[in-house]
């Protein structure tokens, strides 16, 4: 039995208010903060917010369909997690090159 | 239990965004990720929600706080402020186009569907191994897992002399 189900399906507008204010911070924590980290943690909440949409209104639309927004959101979460390695590692070689990871000081790409 | 979980996903994205120091940024992350796990539960898609919370939760935390160590600590310090007024003007505009995307929306949906509440793992085990279903971007999805894999370790690793 899944857990909590038959509850949210009634309040489409719930659940979309939380996914597009959670998109909402992210974007605002990309742009604010000059930390790469922080940057990458906004586009985390982005994508979360975005994989909550699609399970919501496949859930809401019902049918067949239903599967389809999990599992568009089980591959934003794999493709989240190659690219949150991915990021990290870029991050450590930024930190290797200059002394800071501010994504606004690094200048160049090569040596 | 919707609030209760909705309620954690937004605290934790709205001091994600506000926090001053970035390891109570990544805590507060933790936080949105077990509401979102949450949610994704009151939705019915419990495969989906223990995907969350073992992938997010336990492992791209995991992955950020060793960012985090591996960084230096004054180059995590608050760097809100002078970009406040930017982040403003882009949220806000989003903000309102969402809204207006909600007004339009509201009015075009049909009732929602009548709810069944089956376990999901098995439709989604089968869905992802079925040729005309998702076989194909299963297979391209471990490529690039592994790419991911030999190439994060490519890049992480420390150059002799570099």
């Amino acid at each position: 039995m899944p857990l909590l189900a038959a509850e949210g399906v009634s309040h489409l507008g719930g659940y979309f208010f939380i996914s597009s204010a959670m998109f909402v911070l992210g974007i605002f924590t990309m742009v604010t903060r000059r930390n790469a980290i922080y940057v990458l943690m906004g586009a985390e909440l982005i994508l979360n917010a975005a994989a909550l949409n699609f399970v919501a209104f496949a859930r809401h639309h019902g049918g067949a369909g239903a599967l389809d927004g999990q599992m568009f959101a089980i591959f934003i979460i794999i493709l989240a997690a190659a690219e949150a390695a991915v990021a990290l590692g870029i991050v450590l070689q930024l930190y290797h090159h200059f002394p800071t990871i501010d994504v606004s000081k690094p200048d160049r790409l090569g040596d | 239990m919707f609030w209760f979980f909705g309620g954690c996903a937004l605290a934790g994205a709205a001091l994600v965004a506000l926090m001053p120091k970035l390891v109570h940024s990544a805590f507060a992350l933790v936080l949105s990720l077990l509401g979102v796990a949450g949610l994704y539960w009151t939705l019915g898609a419990d495969f989906l929600g223990g995907v969350q919370l073992l992938v997010y939760v336990g492992g791209i935390t995991i992955l950020f706080i060793y960012g985090i160590m591996l960084t230096p600590r004054d180059a995590t310090r608050w760097s809100l402020g002078t970009l406040v007024l930017p982040g403003v003007l882009v949220a806000v505009p989003v903000a309102v186009l969402m809204s207006v995307a909600w007004q339009g929306l509201a009015a075009a949906l049909k009732p929602a569907a009548p709810v069944t509440s089956a376990p999901t793992t098995d439709a989604i085990g089968t869905a992802l191994l079925m040729r005309d279903q998702y076989l194909i971007p299963f297979e391209l999805s471990s490529l690039v897992l592994l790419a991911a894999l030999v190439g994060s370790v490519y890049l992480a690793r420390r150059r002799k002399g570099g």
